[in-house]
């Protein structure tokens, strides 16, 4: 047996960076959500802020509301201690003219808004604004300079770079650590492949060392080359049985061909040639009906088969071959079951069965024939009280070219009840053989069809 | 009567042209599809033996084309492609009768027989099933001869009733099971020998027994015997 070659280790390959990228992009899509609902939530505190600011700035003095004079005293008392602050206070007269706070804004509209003022004389600066309007007309503003916010998305392309690579190298670091640990459970599973692609048929999955879904992965393999190794045993033998039994007749056939033989004796020479022959052409025609049924190659004109008349039509036909041979073929209860099934192979399954009396009973022997309704099935029965078989062949019987120990006249291709059972099996039902002490018993199932409705 | 063989293996067609050359046929033999409809275009045959795998076009391909142009002489194809599935092929393709190899030559000669009669321009008549003075009355499956009647089971009576289409000519076991019976497998046993003499002990009984078995071929019912 030739050596495999050494296989190379397979690599992390392109799953490890597909999942890798999948992972970093992941968890970018995460970043930005963080990123946008962080964003969301200082601008909200902002707000918030704005708001405490314009409570505080608009509270009533002790002999009641606050007036336009106090506020703007109150802003220029903060501007006194403030002198660098992310918030500036603006007070508008009802003519919109500034009359409090060091901003150049125009006055913005009531509520919030976003602003864009001179900060300092030279750059543009955006911030946020609270305007609340005075029942007198003035406009009173906070204005809170937007540095956090602005300061928080110049990070976002340095913090998304960030994440991207380094979820990146995670991704594709975790994915190549379980492909490696995958390969290494695998690996028995490959070994024992290529040993089976090797031709030993015998070897299997060791499972004792595996863990999780591949000891359970690696005994499912193991009950499939079961079932193979089972499948190829069974072919071998068929090949080596059916070698067996087309010898046997070429052996006999070049035995007359060869043989010195008077003139006056050869039309019987050659007679016993052609029945030579015609035994060798009997195996194939069946072995060809066999693949062909097994392999549901049989042109099928499936349809309802009224079995009663089928089977006394079959009965009066076998009916003479069986006398013919010093039996006997009597027909018990026959009720009347339909069942969904292809008529010649039908047929076939119940003409094969009777040969089988005539070919391998006595003389002498008696078969009935019944079929009845049992449950859901069409029950057929035939049986007989020849010399039966014992409890080892029953099953053996129905493996092509097994006979019974009992039938040493080797009549007929050895394929009679392989036959019957695949047409037993094509019609979904089940095949028995069974002690009818004494003599066998046959018992077929099919499914029957629900019994006709009359017509009301 | 002209038959045209068109098979590519030369010893079976040496036989087959030899054997319905001593049988008064006159065979005209070719090697491939595209020679057979050569042939044809020549002239006309009564009948064609025709192997369905062929070098070059295919048998199938050559009873298509014929029957496009309407000149298919009465068919029996032969194959080793032995399935049901093939012969219902052969069949659907306009071959009228369908001959597995390894085959006997008293089969394709009953087979042919069978096939050129059936397109003769005048079918025995079949009208009341008579031959001669046998009658068979399928209302009650019974058989009358002179004054006596005599009833059948409904095989003897089918069986019967095909020699009597066929009279005077060889029927072969095969075709018996395949027209009586409708079997399309090979029973093991005699299924066709046994019945057959059970339906001949029967006509006995009723004192005209007008068929013969020809050893190893089949049966031939004879119409003189019937008066």
């Amino acid at each position: 047996m030739i050596a495999s070659p050494a296989r190379r280790a397979p690599g992390p390959g392109r799953l490890a960076i597909q999942f890798g990228v999948a992972f970093a992009l992941a968890m970018l899509a995460m970043g930005v959500i963080v990123f946008l609902v962080a964003e969301e939530r200082i601008a909200q505190r902002i707000d918030d802020a704005l708001q405490v600011h314009v409570t505080k700035f608009l509270r009533p003095v002790a002999t009641g509301p606050a007036t336009d004079a106090d506020v703007i005293a109150r802003i220029q008392e903060w501007q006194r201690r403030k002198m660098l602050s992310e918030r500036t206070y603006l007070f508008y007269d009802a003519a919109g003219r500034l009359v409090a706070g060091r901003l150049d804004l125009a006055a913005p509209q009531p509520g919030y808004s976003d602003v864009t003022f001179m900060g300092g004389g030279k750059k543009p600066q955006k911030g946020r604004a609270l305007a609340t309007r005075r029942p007198d007309g003035s406009l009173f503003v906070v204005v809170q300079h937007s540095e956090a916010a602005a300061s928080l998305r110049a990070l976002l392309p340095s913090v998304v770079a960030a994440i991207f690579v380094s979820a990146l190298l995670v991704g594709l670091a975790a994915t190549i650590l379980f492909a490696r640990l995958t390969a290494r459970r695998l690996a028995e599973t490959q070994a024992a492949a290529d040993a089976i692609a090797q031709g030993d048929l015998t070897r299997r999955i060791p499972s004792d060392r595996l863990d999780g879904m591949f000891a359970v992965q690696a005994e499912s393999l193991n009950r499939m080359l079961d079932r193979m190794e089972d499948m190829v045993n069974a072919q071998r033998q068929f090949s080596s049985h059916l070698a067996h039994d087309l010898r046997t007749p070429l052996t006999r056939l070049r035995g007359l061909l060869t043989a010195e033989t008077a003139e006056a004796d050869r039309v019987r020479l050659l007679e016993r040639a052609e029945r030579e022959c015609a035994s060798i052409i009997t195996i194939f025609d069946a072995l060809l009906r066999l693949a062909e049924i097994e392999t549901g190659r049989h042109p099928s004109a499936v349809r309802d088969l009224p079995l009663r008349d089928m089977l006394e039509d079959i009965a009066e036909t076998m009916e003479p071959v069986i006398a013919d041979a010093g039996c006997a073929l009597e027909l018990g209860r026959l009720e009347p079951v339909r069942v969904r099934g292809d008529a010649d192979l039908f047929n076939q399954m119940i003409v094969n069965l009777l040969e089988n009396v005539v070919t391998h009973t006595p003389a002498g022997t008696r078969a009935t024939l019944s079929l009845e309704q049992a449950g859901e099935s069409a029950l057929i029965a035939i049986d007989d009280d020849g010399p039966g078989l014992a409890e080892g062949e029953r099953d053996r019987v129905l493996l092509p070219f097994e006979r019974g120990k009992g039938s040493g006249l080797r009549r007929g291709s050895g394929l009679g009840l392989a036959i019957t059972r695949a047409i037993v099996r094509f019609h979904q039902g089940s095949l028995e053989l069974a002690d009818n002490a004494p003599g066998l018993k046959v018992r077929i199932r099919l499914p029957a069809l629900p019994e006709a409705v009359p017509a009301a | 009567m002209r038959v045209l063989v068109v098979e590519d293996d030369a010893v079976i067609a040496d036989h087959i042209t030899a054997c319905l050359g001593t049988l008064g046929y006159r065979p005209e033999r070719v090697a491939s599809g595209e020679d057979a409809l050569a042939a044809i275009e020549r002239q006309r045959f009564s009948g064609m033996v025709l192997d369905r795998l062929l070098p070059g076009i295919s048998g199938i391909e050559v009873l298509a084309r014929l029957r496009a142009e309407r000149r298919l002489p009465p068919v029996v194809m032969l194959s080793a492609l032995g399935t049901v599935k093939d012969r219902i092929e052969g069949l659907a393709a306009g071959a009228d009768d369908y001959l597995a190899k390894p085959f006997d030559m008293d089969e394709l000669v009953a087979r042919l027989n069978a096939v050129t009669r059936r397109a003769a321009p005048t079918p025995p008549s079949d009208t009341g099933l008579a031959v001669g003075r046998l009658k068979l009355d399928p209302s009650s499956h019974s058989v009358l001869f002179l004054d006596r009647t005599i009833e059948l089971n409904r095989k003897q009576f089918s069986l019967l009733a095909h020699l009597m289409r066929c009279a005077d000519r060889l029927v072969t076991r095969g075709m018996l099971l395949e027209s009586v019976w409708g079997y399309a497998f090979t029973p093991t046993t005699n299924i066709v020998e046994s019945n057959m003499s059970r339906l001949r002990a029967r006509l006995e009984e009723l004192g005209c027994d007008p068929i013969d078995t020809l050893r190893g071929s089949g049966y031939v019912l004879r119409s003189e015997r019937c008066r």
